[in-house]
């Protein structure tokens, strides 16, 4: 199945799907791995704790024995902001164009060595995707080994979050015009470390603008509407801020598609 | 010229003009950003070709395929390997860890031997003599079956070895840990007359009802089990899951039925029982069974689903629902298990929930119970054995149990049982038991055991009521670690040879564990190794060929490579060029016999330690998959991703229900004392929703020690120092160093209370393994 | 033993006293300088910072002093621009608190970023799309004029002032210094402006976020028109403060009457668009998100609505009221309480759009995040405050800032 993306852009996204989603950290451990991010002795204070892909404990607040619990895994949402045309929350506010929007791929990146630290970006994403080195990256003796070369290890001092693994992407890419197929990228030649990992299957990744792509079949997103899904079990989270995410959701807990936004009492039985 | 004051100041700012103008602040304010860009301690890894070696991880009994991909030869990166039958590409967190463990500066670095608080570095020819001078000792003493080993399980060539070179020493005592997978055996000879291991269908049944088994917290085959039950959407698939928490297992069920925990079997005679009573069994599977009418009586008489609703506190009407469900399914299938710790569990849990599948019939079929015959692929040349081993070998193990269902069936209640069945042999059967082998050592003045071997298995974790197990390992006059870590236990050693991480070695693996699939693999060394370990199949050659004798002679192999070529014979090269060979179970020829007459006496499951009035509640150990509880310690990436309600700093976090809370007078964050008949321990307060009240959970895996491991001092004297961020320094104050060694690993080490410090082990009268399931306990503010 | 340098005729404290006074400031200011090179050395995580509040206390205090430093370019504008000749004698003082909150400020920034050395490349690699580019050119670009305004200040002291080319810069300067009022006016408003912006365009963050005009969120015009309103009420605290301290008057009360009423009128003006700003945030643009405003408000220990009451009630209506009422104002009690509160109200402002901001949990399941200080934090802080203590009394003692202080000293 190759797409003819002559001229076209990319929009690649996630589509995770909640019931299959286990909260093993598979994901978590796997973009940890992939993209040479640090860790320290102690990492129980979540809110100083780097986790490119995080995942977030729901509970539905019932009592038990009604009590039901979701995992929701949330890297970097590659906001395409508002009106879908690349102003994230984040991206618009880098006074040094330290983080961009990729408007051939969708996806906002990171330039660690640009980036100053002045946490603007963390202060208007609403994900907490953002994370800043407080320390400096330490690997004890020799584990420096297993550090991947294509993903630069961070310095102290800068914000990282998840890059869609972009580095897997040029790697894709590269491979494409080597073997004369200009930016053809197949599905499957472009997969992020999380959506390979998960032992669930819950992640799926590919091109929201490929109508054959399993991102695309499974939330029908609507292009008039910034991609907003069309099936009504999908969501995005924080829909109603127009931050635009490409990482979608899936579930068909009613409670679940509730958390993923904020509503007003009343609201959500008005919005059904 | 003469400086006044103008001049002064006009120079002044001339000067200040100039230097603002040329290029320098520029070029300097240029130069400081593009250092801050490459600051020489933030690591610049090094590039260059990539390529992918595929191996097995043996971090858990899954023992999933997985490629490693390497830059110029340099392991970076564990990946799940495509189309391998147990993962297909999945992979759990540990696995992607597993280079976190190759590259530990914490790991033991070369053979060391203990002498006072420190450890000194020997070569391996020097702690090879060394271990096998003290067993030809204690063969010159005729003290041979003086020698223990302990060993995870006695499956593979490496297992192997050290079980053979008791052998042809002359000592029985060889222990393997006490899992659910040994009640499964039992529990299949004793209902079904065959040796064989059980295996559970997942990927195809389309209605399971599970007892407890979290087969999303890592039961059995961790990967295997997410992946049939991501399917289950697809598939149409129920899952019931029996537990008295909302684990995550219970969360992503269909149904949750929260039984109130020790009712599990119960509850499920509950459901044999209407089942029975609806008509609703397989009749022609059951026709030939022994006892069916006895067993049909016995749970009509006291587990109908009204009497059942009592205890377990689950409505009469859903456990018929249930039943319904579940014996109209096409392919139902009963799982019990609880893979903690002594959970080699309650026998009788198993052999009641075991009595679903047998109602249903749904045994040896797709979507089924599987009764699967050892696979005995190794076929080790015979061994040699002088008049001394052979002298020593016929005395039986230190703490051998009787195992086995003979004393319950002569039970007062066996009047409705025929006593003895054809079919199936009822005989006590003998064996090592590891529980009882410490009870042993610490009831004796002087330990039975003289000499100790661990390998692959770090018993002062795992076991439980720790302290006790400490105290007799302690007891034992040389204790030898094959370990590659300071573990728990090795940290009692005397001398540790330490072995190969799975990356660095080769194996057999014969895949177990709920698959349903035969798997034998072969892992490959795909790095290292990085320090200085060996093979642990190579050193307990080496330490047999120093033994001498008929010792040496029964191991002819030049190492472990040879040995393995030669044992695992015609499929070697099959296995080394596919690295496994899959297979299909095959139903055994025979139909198969079902006997109900283990029933007789049935009395519920093994108790609880402690008694209600002073331990109100219930504690249980919890898992998490992002913890390992029992596969060595979590890796620094594992512990990054556990929940603050988990562990929090350094502590502990239990959960209990808001209710309990308040009942004990504690809140949410609130340090708190838990205290059972074994031990007690300071811990933090989660309150949680779903769990039940009354019970509290605690987590395991954590509360690994590192406090005794003391300073390691090198060949030429130098002390090994702690490793940045990994280990601290050393601190020598006032000549002696204090209680921070070395090889301390800070990412895990020292973090939370071990679970088995709080639970003592309760020996299963039909099993004889260590059956407890929790403790009683009370909590109060701290 | 310093006299030569003491404004001529002025009556100042005898040098140890004043040197210990120094002296047991600049002990403050040092520890303040040992926190800021421990951030600097060590980095960030000196600071109870976390990826959930990246901004922090210091932030508040950048934003307050930029604030309350509005009180030099809304002075400036009025004399030099309108032509309200009576604050001549308040412009000097007016101009070396802006230039001590300025300065300040970008010591603050310098401080708070995590790669100090690559700051400039805001100006280098700069994103129009940011308001805090918007800030940064705007505030640097304003430190200049405020230097500016500043120097002529400088050079008349005693002994500077004797060198003729000094002397000539200076008379020179002042008569240019309407053009540079009228730029620094025109840059503060809007570098406030943006920094308004900056919270006003987190449309990731409903508690911050306002619609607007153009690229403009309410914020911008909210925030310059609230430093122009309460900066003035710094300006005059500052002066009483002084004239407490030194047990002098300094300042005629006309021109302190005169300035107040503006404030006052400011305030007013100001805080009637506050409140319809609050109005129609907490019942359209929220709830367009899905938030009700006590959501805000609510589920945490700190931020209650009682925040919302004292930044607009306490600190905007009491002294709106206080200061455009003649006889009220004229009451020296109740102008001191008046433009404390002020000061008061316009920090909290500052407090709220800054911290709050990063306290309330956007995602449902999110909860409140608060945070306490490190020392770290808290000394660098108060190191700015050290600091303008330092140079404004330097300045008190050396240079002429108050005009008049000479004249209301001979009528004593
Ligand atoms: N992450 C990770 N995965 C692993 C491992 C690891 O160390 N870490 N180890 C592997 C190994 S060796 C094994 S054996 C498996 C074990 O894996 P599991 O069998 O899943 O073991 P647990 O999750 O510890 O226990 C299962 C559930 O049983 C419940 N339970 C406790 N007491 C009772 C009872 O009396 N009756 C019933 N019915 N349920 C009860 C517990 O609350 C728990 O939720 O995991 C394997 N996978
Ligand atoms: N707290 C707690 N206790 C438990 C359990 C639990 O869940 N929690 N579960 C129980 C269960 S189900 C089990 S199976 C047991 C497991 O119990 P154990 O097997 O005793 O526990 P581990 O810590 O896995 O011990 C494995 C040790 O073997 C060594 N090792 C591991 N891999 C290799 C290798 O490739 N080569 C060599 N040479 N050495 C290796 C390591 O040094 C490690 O310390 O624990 C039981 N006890
Ligand atoms: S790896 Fe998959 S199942 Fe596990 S937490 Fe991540 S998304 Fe969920
Ligand atoms: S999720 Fe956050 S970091 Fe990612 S694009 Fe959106 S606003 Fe930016
Ligand atoms: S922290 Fe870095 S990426 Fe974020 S806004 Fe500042 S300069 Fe840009
Ligand atoms: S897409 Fe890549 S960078 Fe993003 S969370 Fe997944 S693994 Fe990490
Ligand atoms: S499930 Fe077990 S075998 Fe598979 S990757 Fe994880 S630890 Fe390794
Ligand atoms: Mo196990």
């Amino acid at each position: 199945m190759t797409q003819d993306n002559h001229g076209k852009a990319y929009k690649f996204g996630m589509v995770i799907d909640l019931d299959k989603c286990t909260g093993c950290g598979s994901c978590m451990v796997a973009c940890m791995s992939e993209n040479n991010v640090p860790f320290k002795e102690d990492e129980t204070n979540k809110k100083d704790s780097i986790t490119w892909m995080k995942v977030f404990k729901l509970t539905n607040g019932k009592p038990f024995p009604d009590t039901d619990i979701c995992y929701m895994p949330r890297p970097c949402m590659h906001c395409g902001g508002k009106g879908d045309h690349g102003h994230s929350p984040c991206v618009s506010v880098c006074p040094a164009t330290a983080t961009d929007y990729g408007y051939d791929t969708g996806i906002v990146s990171q330039i660690y060595t640009r980036c100053f630290g002045c946490r603007y970006c963390m202060g208007a994403c609403p994900y907490h995707a953002r994370y800043f080195n407080w320390w400096d990256p330490k690997w004890p003796d020799g584990m420096e080994e297993y550090l991947s070369p294509s993903v630069s290890p961070r310095m102290r001092g800068v914000v990282e979050k998840c890059s869609f693994c972009y580095h897997r992407y040029q790697a894709a890419r590269d491979r494409a015009y080597h073997e004369e197929r200009r930016d053809n990228i197949e599905e499957g030649e472009y997969q992020t470390a999380c959506t390979q990992a998960c032992p669930a299957g819950a992640i799926t990744f590919g091109d929201l603008n490929n109508p054959e792509h399993e991102v695309s079949k499974l939330v029908k997103p609507d292009t008039h509407q910034c991609g907003k899904p069309r099936n009504p079990k999908a969501f995005r989270l924080l829909e109603r801020l127009q931050t635009n995410p490409k990482v979608y959701y899936i579930s068909e807990r009613e409670w679940v598609r509730k958390a993923g936004d904020n509503y007003r009492d009343g609201e959500w039985e008005k919005s059904k | 010229m003469k400086i006044d004051r103008r001049s002064f100041l006009g120079l002044g700012l001339g000067a200040a003009a100039g230097v603002t103008l040329s290029p320098m602040p520029w070029k300097l304010t240029d130069d400081s950003s593009i250092w801050s860009q490459n600051w020489p301690w933030t690591p610049v890894p090094n590039d260059g070709e990539i390529t992918f070696e595929d191996t097995i991880c043996t971090l858990c009994p899954g023992n999933c395929g997985i490629s490693v991909k390497k830059v110029d030869g340099r392991a970076i990166k564990i990946e799940g390997k495509k189309g391998y039958p147990v993962n297909d590409g999945g992979i759990c967190l540990h696995g992607i860890s597993g280079l976190q463990y190759l590259y530990d500066p914490s790991r033991v670095q070369f053979p060391m031997v203990k002498s006072g608080d420190t450890w000194k570095q020997v070569s391996w020819d020097e702690a090879v003599a060394l271990v096998a001078g003290k067993v030809k000792e204690l063969r010159q003493k005729g003290m041979a079956e003086s020698l223990a080993c302990v060993s995870a399980t006695d499956k593979g060539s490496v297992a192997g070895l050290y079980k053979r070179l008791l052998t042809s020493v002359g000592s029985q005592n060889f222990y393997t840990l006490e899992t659910m997978e040994k009640s499964w055996e039992m529990l299949i000879s004793r209902i079904h007359g065959l040796k064989a291991f059980a295996s559970f269908d997942l990927a195809n049944s389309d209605y399971v009802i599970s007892f407890g088994a979290g087969f999303i917290e890592g039961w059995g085959s961790p990967v295997t089990n997410f992946i049939a039950n991501s399917s289950r959407k697809e598939r149409k698939a129920k899952l019931v899951q029996v537990e008295y928490r909302l684990s995550n297992t219970a969360a992503s069920a269909d149904t949750w039925l929260p039984a109130k925990p020790g009712t599990e079997a119960d509850l499920a005679l509950g459901i044999c029982s209407a089942i029975i009573s609806g008509n609703l069994y397989n009749a022609e599977f059951i026709k030939n069974a022994k006892d069916f009418e006895a067993f049909a009586k016995f749970v009509n008489e006291k587990y109908a689903p009204e009497l059942v609703s009592r205890t377990t506190g689950i409505d009469a009407s859903k456990i018929k629902a249930v039943a319904s469900e579940f014996a109209k399914a096409k392919s139902p299938l009963a799982i019990a298990g609880r893979g903690k710790g002594e959970s080699a569990g309650s026998l009788m849990e198993f052999a009641a929930v075991h009595a679903l599948n047998c109602l249903t019939g749904n045994i040896n079929k797709a979507g089924g119970f599987w009764t699967v015959e050892r696979q005995d692929t190794l076929t080790w040349s015979s061994l040699e054995m002088d008049d001394s081993a052979t002298k020593s070998y016929a005395k039986s193990p230190i703490g051998a149990v009787d195992s086995l269902v003979s004393g319950v069936s002569g039970s007062a209640d066996a009047g409705v049982f025929s006593s003895v069945v054809s079919a199936v042999s009822n005989q006590v059967v003998t064996s090592a038991s590891l529980t009882k082998l410490f009870e042993v050592i610490n009831a004796s003045e002087k330990s039975p055991v003289e000499l100790l071997m661990v390998y692959n298995a770090n018993p002062c974790f795992t076991l439980h009521n720790t302290k006790a197990v400490k105290a007799a390992v302690n007891k034992i006059p040389f204790v030898v670690s094959f370990s590659s870590y300071m573990d728990d236990t090795a940290q009692l050693a005397d001398v540790i040879l330490p072995s190969h991480t799975f990356l660095e070695m080769s194996q057999d693996i014969q895949s177990g564990a709920s698959l349903a699939q035969n798997i034998t693999a072969f892992s490959k060394p795909v790095a290292g190794p990085v320090f200085d370990t060996k093979h642990p199949g190579d050193a307990v050659i080496a330490i047999a060929k120093a033994v001498e004798g008929t010792v040496a002679s029964s191991f002819p192999w030049e190492n472990y490579q040879e040995c393995l070529e030669s044992i695992i014979g015609d499929s070697f090269a099959t296995l080394s060029e596919e690295g496994y060979i899959a297979s299909e179970f095959t139903p055994p020829a025979a139909p198969i016999v079902v006997d109900f007459s283990i029933f007789a006496g049935f009395k519920g499951i093994t108790p609880l330690e402690g008694e209600a009035k002073s331990y109100p509640l219930t504690l249980m150990p919890i898992d998490t998959i992002r913890l390992a509880s029992a596969t060595f310690a979590s890796s620094p990436f594992a512990v990054k991703t556990v929940e603050d309600t988990v562990l929090l700093e350094n502590d502990t976090v239990i959960e209990i229900n808001p209710e309990t809370a308040d009942k004990v007078g504690v809140s949410d964050g609130d340090y708190a004392l838990i205290t059972t008949p074994v031990g007690e321990a300071k811990v933090r307060v989660n309150l949680f929703d779903g769990i039940m009240p009354d019970v509290v959970a605690i987590p395991e895996g954590l509360g690994h020690t590192i406090s005794g491991i003391g300073q390691v001092l090198r060949k030429d004297g130098t002390a090994l120092t702690g490793k940045k961020g990994a280990t601290s320094i050393i601190t020598v104050t006032g000549g002696t160093s204090k209680n921070i060694g070395p090889l301390e690993n800070r990412y895990i080490g020292g973090k939370g209370v071990n679970v088995n410090d709080l639970i003592g082990s309760v020996v299963d009268p039909a099993s004889g393994l260590d059956a407890a399931w929790g403790i009683r306990a009370r909590i109060s503010k701290a | 033993m310093d006299s030569a340098l003491i404004p001529k005729g002025a009556k100042r404290c005898p040098f140890p006293v004043f040197a210990t006074g120094i002296a047991v400031v600049g002990a403050v200011l040092l520890w303040g300088v040992y926190a800021m090179g421990l951030c600097w050395l060590k980095g960030l995580n000196q600071t109870n910072m976390n990826d959930y509040y990246g901004f922090a206390l210091w932030i508040w205090a950048d934003l307050a002093v930029i604030a309350i430093g509005g009180g030099a370019f809304f002075t400036g504008l009025l004399k030099y621009v309108f032509g309200i000749d009576e604050l001549k004698n308040i412009i000097n003082l007016a101009v070396v608190i802006g230039f001590i909150c300025y300065s300040s400020a970008l010591l603050i920034l310098a401080i708070d970023i995590g790669q100090p050395l690559r700051g400039w490349f805001i100006f280098w690699h700069a994103n129009v799309h940011s308001m805090l580019t918007e800030v940064a050119f705007c505030l640097s670009l304003y430190f200049s004029v405020l230097t500016i305004e500043f120097i002529p200040l400088i050079l008349e002291n005693r002994q500077i002032d004797k060198v003729p080319f000094f002397h000539n810069l200076s008379h020179n300067m002042h008569s240019v210094m309407a053009v540079f009022a009228a730029t620094g006016a025109f840059l503060s408003c809007f570098h406030q402006g943006s920094l308004g912006g900056v919270a006003g365009v987190l449309y990731g963050r409903p508690f911050a976020y306002r619609e607007g005009l153009l690229v403009w969120p309410w914020t911008f015009f909210l925030f310059t028109w609230s430093a122009a309103a309460y900066g003035p009420c710094f300006t005059l605290t500052v002066t009483k403060l002084f004239e407490g301290i030194t047990r002098k008057k300094l300042v005629k009360d006309n021109v302190v009457h005169i300035l107040a009423k503006i404030s006052g009128w400011m305030i007013t003006t100001y805080i009637i668009a506050k409140i319809i700003d609050t109005i129609y945030w907490a019942f359209v643009t929220a709830p367009d998100m899905g938030f009700s405003l006590i959501d805000f408000y609510s589920n945490n220990s700190f931020y209650g609505i009682w925040i919302l009451f004292a930044e607009i009630v306490l600190g905007g209506i009491v002294p709106a009221v206080i200061l455009t009422v003649k006889k009220y104002r004229e009451n020296n009690k109740l102008l001191l309480v008046a433009i404390l509160l002020g000061v008061f109200g316009v920090c909290l402002n500052r407090w709220v759009m800054v911290l709050q901001v990063m306290a309330v949990p956007v995602m449902s399941f999110d909860t409140w995040a608060l945070y306490v200080p490190s020392w770290q934090e808290i000394a660098t802080t108060i190191l700015p405050v050290a600091y303008g203590v330092i140079l404004i009394s330097l300045a008190y003692r050396y240079l002429p800032v108050f005009p008049q202080e000479q004249e209301l000293y001979d009528a004593k």
